[in-house]
């Protein structure tokens, strides 16, 4: 197992290379030159001068990608065009929102999903089967940000029982401890401000909640239905065990492998929902850093959220391949 | 053609989705030369409620809302079919041979899925339309980058675990080639996912590409396009709804109608489950 993990980390490397080249190409494509199209038509020629020498313009490419990858090693991922600070430190200040946001939603995508996967896969063609393949189809198909917009429409306007943006109201003082301002209420003993942060909470979590859920059910039911035909399922019926434990037992460990699977690889749209939602509801993380950066021309934050959010995601996929090790000895054994 | 009437009257859901997609190709195909001109501005009649005449009403320019959704929807359904086919081809291919062979080719070949996989597919085509300029054909470049690596992931998955098989294992002590068993074994048995995948992928290109449009990088205005219809109408949603609504609905329709389709082929081409209908 010891080996297994080592050359989990040691094939991370080269991976994690080639993405840096990847981002660091992203700001090459930017047409023309680009200090001219980010600084926009009324910026001076100093401007344009200094900027250029910041992205190390003049010099030859490999150089400037050289620069890159040493800046990166050193924790500097550039400065904002616009303010002037450092790009990783915003992006640091952001990150427990959308931390707080995609863990939410991946509990409750979890504890949803994978009970409703299991009940459609216990009589499939039934007629819970249908109305659950219905629901979770519509749920995949629904765009993230046509539901925050529904949301926001009957809970927030209509209905006026939650708010529709931001992450707590205005007169709650913002004084991290874990970051997570839900958490942080409960650990200082501030229920009022656990209860706003929650509140605020509960909209942006549901409409990314919503997606994953209705993914997991969909995944968790045909994996489920893969392994109740497999030999091992039809031994334990026969040798007379109750349904529930060749259910639970037999099939669902070995259907949860899959989902397992597919809960990393969905991790990657949760962060890109996560970009539509926190527009859509005003959450301060990342993502709606990204996007008010992308009005801005500000593309050092572009860049630098692309790779914060590809670490991220990098991270969950190597957990998640640990894990598979972990409850897969087939695997464990190929891979030495 | 038989086969295919057979399937859907077997699967109640996917001729629902057959159904609804002829429906929605239909009108997206015919229904512009019938409908009025999708960017003619009327401001007298701006905001106008669904009525006879403008049957989704109009929005703040006085544009009729009907005629933006079939416009918009011709551009959408073509990125989606389109970016998924060749997304599938390649990356399923990719995927088996790697997962197949193992060892060192397989570490190899991953390492570059890895790495575009490492990228949030719409994080990385957010990025690129940045980068690019904000334009429809470049979300649509972004957003077929990302989709492969999908496949060629899912593709890999499903080898690495038929390949330990004990019928696999028979094939090669008899002497199989790797392509017969690649061809025979390893593909039949493995592709209901992948299917289930790229049914689910044409909704995800269609998805993506509006999320780009909503976000203000993919068609420019006033070119209707589902997406950016959304968050141009947003503005006005307490006194309108139906204009930002509309586009949104078009696009949760198209998306379903796919899904439905390709849910029901997973089930079909999974031998496992198909004998338990």
């Amino acid at each position: 197992m010891g080996r297994y993990v080592l050359q989990r980390l040691a094939a991370l490397a080269p991976v994690l290379l080639l993405v840096l080249v990847i981002v660091f190409s992203l700001s090459r494509l930017i047409p023309g030159d680009p200090a001219t199209t980010l600084l926009g038509p009324g910026a001076t020629e100093t401007q344009i001068a200094a900027l250029r020498a910041q992205l190390r313009l003049d010099e030859p490419a490999h150089w400037q990608l050289l620069a890159y990858l040493g800046g990166v090693l050193q924790g500097d991922l550039g400065r904002s065009l616009k303010t002037g600070a450092p790009v990783l430190n915003e992006i640091l200040l952001r990150l427990p929102a959308t931390l707080e946001l995609t863990i939410a939603a991946t509990l409750v995508a979890v504890v949803i999903g994978v009970p409703v996967g299991v009940l459609s896969a216990v009589g499939p063609n039934s007629a819970l089967d249908h109305a659950v393949r219905l629901v979770s189809l519509a749920g995949v198909s629904m765009p993230a940000f046509l539901l925050a917009v529904l949301l926001q429409l009957v809970f927030g306007i209509h209905l006026g029982l939650l708010p529709i943006s931001g992450r707590s109201s205005p007169f709650f003082l913002d004084d991290p401890i874990t970051g997570f301002m839900v958490l942080d209420g409960l650990i200082s003993g501030d229920l009022e401000l656990a209860g706003d942060a929650l509140r605020h909470l509960l909209l942006p979590t549901a409409v990314l909640a919503a997606f994953l859920a209705a993914t997991l059910a969909r995944f968790v039911r045909n994996a489920m239905l893969d392994v109740m035909t497999e030999d091992y399922v039809r031994t334990a019926r026969s040798k007379g065990l109750p349904e529930r434990a060749v259910v639970f037992v037999h099939a669902l460990r070995n259907a949860l492998l899959p989902a397992v699977t597919i809960l990393g690889l969905k991790f990657a749209e949760l962060l890109g929902g996560a970009i539509l939602t926190e527009t859509v509801f005003a959450w301060p993380g990342v993502g709606r850093y990204m996007f008010d950066a992308i009005s801005n021309r500000d593309y050092p934050v572009v860049q630098g959220a692309t790779l914060v959010f590809a670490l991220l995601f990098m991270l969950v996929s190597l957990g998640v391949d640990l894990m598979h090790g972990v409850l897969d000895p087939r695997v464990r054994r190929r891979m030495g | 053609m038989a086969e295919a009437l057979h399937f859907l009257r077997r699967n109640p859901l996917a001729a629902v989705g057959a159904a609804m997609l002829s429906a929605i190709l239909l009108a997206v195909l015919v229904g512009p030369w019938l409908s009025p001109s999708p960017i003619s501005i009327d401001m007298t009649r701006k905001l106008v409620p669904p009525g006879l005449a403008q049957p989704l009403g109009t929005d703040f320019f006085g544009r009729d809302v009907l005629a933006r959704v079939l416009h918009g929807g011709r551009a959408t359904l073509a990125i989606g079919i389109g970016v998924v086919t060749l997304a599938f081809l390649a990356g399923t291919a990719f995927g088996i041979v790697a997962g197949f062979l193992g060892g060192w080719v397989d570490l190899v070949m991953m390492r570059v899925v890895d790495a575009l996989l490492s990228l949030p597919s719409l994080v990385l085509a957010i990025a690129l339309a940045a980068a690019l300029g904000p334009s429809l054909q470049n979300a649509m470049l972004a957003v077929a980058i990302a989709l492969a690596p999908q496949f060629a992931r899912l593709a890999r998955a499903q080898a690495l675990s038929i390949s330990v098989l004990p019928y696999v294992e028979a094939a090669t002590a008899t002497g199989s080639t790797m392509m017969s068993i690649l061809w025979r074994h390893i593909l039949p048995n493995g592709i209901g996912p992948l299917l289930v995948q790229a049914s689910l992928a044409v909704g995800s290109a269609i998805l993506q590409t509006a999320s780009l449009g909503f976000l203000g990088l993919g068609a420019q205005p006033p070119a209707p396009e589902w997406g950016a219809d959304v968050s141009g109408n947003l503005q006005y949603l307490r006194e309108t709804p139906w204009a930002a609504l509309a586009p949104g609905a078009a696009i949760l329709l198209t998306v379903l109608s796919f899904n439905l389709i390709g849910d029901a082929l997973g089930d079909w081409f999974n031998p496992r489950r198909r004998r338990m209908e």
